[in-house]
């Protein structure tokens, strides 16, 4: 494979990309919201940052009962959690449209057969379309975050050295999600012998994968876990602590109980517990592993590490009392390594696919 | 300059082409003729290194195809049957994309994309290769298909869009290109149309070469065969007289026409015999069938 052949074929992709009115009547939709949405995140960070104000300022004026607990100074990456709820709608749909005629239009127009007759290999071809759609998003992605730290030093907020770095790894995590379902349409556009086809193909896996997975996973969470344990016949109410965080389209609840009798924790309450704690646990991992196939979750939980550690934290260990010290972006990104990689196997498994499938495609 | 040894191509258990030996010399104009699904398509996809044979091989210039697709590419030019064009990009566009995968500079491209759009009549047209007509397509096929000055040029059913100009064009630059050495495999179902440009001919059907050489000499390996006989055709001003010679088989005929079937070629003593009886030969050849119907009847085959 020869790099000025390959470059060709992706500077030409790459080129009718930004130049279509497809793509450009998209990405224009994209970073409309995407800046309205910014500008509100914005007004939120700047609300939450008065209040830590006053907060610390009372702190110091009274004799705070709480001296020893501190509030927490507010993140700018809050503003980019509402650009996870339209990126997986918006950004798929982009990386679908750019996607799914890429190859299934050459076979239609006869174009491949001309291509094909020039001194260049057929992987050239397939790896330079692949290239240029890579580069679009990374285009899109790139104006999309632009324009978001552009507002943020507008407004005169300035990110620290880590916010900016936490900004770029959730910028390459979005391009990775793009990118999933860029590699779908890919290979349904190499698969389908017309593009109308290529297009519903991707769009029933777009559904199947982030509608259906996760609902099939919570059934096949609640059919393999059985039923609950149950709770000790006789005893005290139990003390019941329920935790709930949502952000931005994901939602999680989790429920711990605790007893205390004469001092004590009851025995049999403990029990129960720990049976309950396995339950969750059980349920969770069969939830979890289901849900590793499915681009949208595995984004929605690399994203809210990056841009909420605190709440991811809270999200992978239910039963931990909540961390003194902020978690470090580098720890919350050890902690979700599982979804990293899925959402690195997910679009290399189709790029894959698309590669076989192309080298062998019948061109008669 | 073209050679197929045992070229076979089979999809799903059918020979598209089977076992095909071929040899075109090198600025010749080859016509490669066959009714429609003979293979002929396939056999230009392999020889241009875009499928690989099931089985044989085949040679351009020396270099065998499926072990050097790309260096067989670099020194020949293809128009497929139908050809197709990137519609969001002009004419000069779709050539300058094409013309960067043989490493010429900006400078080279130009002057050469210039030089062609020129040939085929589509310099100053500024609209999109996706609201040209077929024939414009075509000709722009053509252009692409000589962007790295070839010198072997594979034309899949060329005149397939063209009007009566385009065509008479065609034919026109198809001599020239001869002329300047290349060496031109056409590939048609059309007989009228090899047969105004081409010097030598090979006639595939069901995939297999059924005769190859000039037009005559396939026409005459094609006609049916009547043993060793000839059939010579006799018109006179005069009736006819009986005729009479030991190799004479059979005379069908009237009154001033007749056609005589003998065991040799027997004008002369024909002529002789009917000169002596006093009777003025207005006509008298061997009757070879015409190649459009002996063509006819080996595409029926």
């Amino acid at each position: 494979m020869a790099l000025d052949r390959l470059l060709n074929v992706a500077r030409k992709e790459f080129s009718d990309h930004i130049t279509s009115r497809r793509f450009v009547i998209i990405l224009g939709l994209l970073l409309v919201i995407s800046t309205i949405s910014i500008y509100d995140g914005i007004e939120n960070y700047n609300n939450s940052l008065e209040a830590y104000t006053e907060q610390l300022r009372q702190m110091e004026e009274f004799d705070d009962p709480y001296r020893n607990w501190m509030p927490q100074k507010p993140s700018i990456m809050y503003v980019f959690i509402s650009m996870m709820s339209y990126m997986t709608m918006l950004g798929g749909i982009l990386a679908i449209a750019i996607g799914f005629d890429l190859v299934s239009k050459e076979k239609e127009t006869r174009s491949l057969k001309s291509l094909l007759s020039h001194p260049v290999y057929r992987d050239e071809i397939i790896n330079g379309k692949a290239l240029g759609g890579i580069g679009a998003l990374g285009f899109a992605m790139a104006l999309a975050l632009a324009i978001a730290i552009a507002m943020l030093l507008l407004f005169s907020v300035v990110p620290t050295a880590e916010e900016f770095a936490a900004i770029l790894v959730f910028g390459a995590v979005s391009l990775g999600f793009l990118l999933a379902y860029f590699a779908v349409a890919l290979t349904m556009s190499t698969v389908a012998k017309e593009s109308g086809n290529a297009l519903i193909y991707t769009l029933v896996i777009f559904f199947a994968v982030s509608s259906l997975l996760p609902m099939f996973g919570a059934m096949a969470a609640n059919a393999f876990a059985g039923d609950p344990p149950e709770p000790p016949e006789m005893g005290p109410m139990p003390k019941g602590v329920v935790r709930t965080s949502s952000s931005g389209g994901y939602s999680t609840t989790t429920v711990a109980q605790s007893v205390v009798y004469g001092g004590t924790e009851d025995p049999e309450w403990k029990a129960y517990e720990e049976e309950m704690k396995t339950y969750i646990e059980k349920r969770r991992l069969i939830s979890d592993i289901s849900n590793l196939l499915s681009p949208q979750m595995n984004y929605y939980t690399v994203a809210i590490a990056v841009t909420n550690p605190q709440l991811s934290s809270m999200i992978a260990s239910p039963y931990d009392t909540a961390p003194e010290e902020k978690p470090g972006l580098a720890g919350a990104l050890g902690r979700v390594w599982m979804n990293i990689a899925a959402l690195i196997v997910f679009p290399s498994a189709f790029f894959a696919a698309t590669y076989v499938k192309f080298m062998r495609m019948d061109i008669r | 300059m073209i050679r197929t040894e045992s070229l076979t191509k089979v999809y799903n258990g059918n020979p598209a082409v089977d076992g095909l030996d071929l040899e075109v010399g090198e600025g010749e104009i080859f016509g490669f003729l066959g009714p429609n699904g003979a293979g002929k398509s396939t056999t230009i996809l392999m020889l241009t290194g875009m499928i690989e044979p099931t089985g044989g091989r085949c040679f351009v210039d020396g270099i065998e195809v499926a072990k050097d697709p790309l260096n067989v590419k670099k020194i020949i030019g293809y128009l497929p049957e139908d050809v197709g064009f990137y519609g969001n990009m002009t004419g000069e566009q779709n050539l300058d994309y094409f013309a960067r995968f043989y490493g010429m500079d900006a400078k080279t491209r130009k002057e050469r994309i210039a030089e062609l759009l020129e040939l085929v009549h589509l310099d100053g047209v500024a609209q999109k290769a996706g609201e040209y007509s077929r024939g414009m397509k075509q000709r722009l096929g053509l252009a692409q298909a000589l962007i790295n000055d070839p010198k072997v040029l594979f034309l899949d059913e060329p005149t397939a869009n063209l009007d009566p100009e385009g065509v008479r064009e065609y034919r026109e630059l198809v001599t020239h290109l001869a002329g300047e050495g290349k060496t031109i495999f056409v590939s048609s179902h059309i007989l009228s149309e090899v047969r105004e440009v081409c010097r030598t001919v090979g006639l595939l059907a069901k995939g297999r070469l059924v005769a190859q050489g000039t037009l005559e000499e396939v026409a005459r390996a094609l006609a049916p065969s009547d043993g060793d006989a000839v059939r010579i055709v006799i018109e006179t001003r005069e009736h006819l007289p009986a005729i009479d010679d030991p190799a004479i088989i059979s005379v069908e005929g009237n009154a001033n026409r007749a056609v005589v079937r003998a065991k040799a070629d027997i004008r002369d003593r024909l002529s002789a015999a009917l000169f002596e009886q006093g009777v003025h030969v207005r006509e008298m050849r061997l009757e070879e069938p015409e190649i459009e119907d002996v063509f006819m009847a080996a595409y029926r085959r």
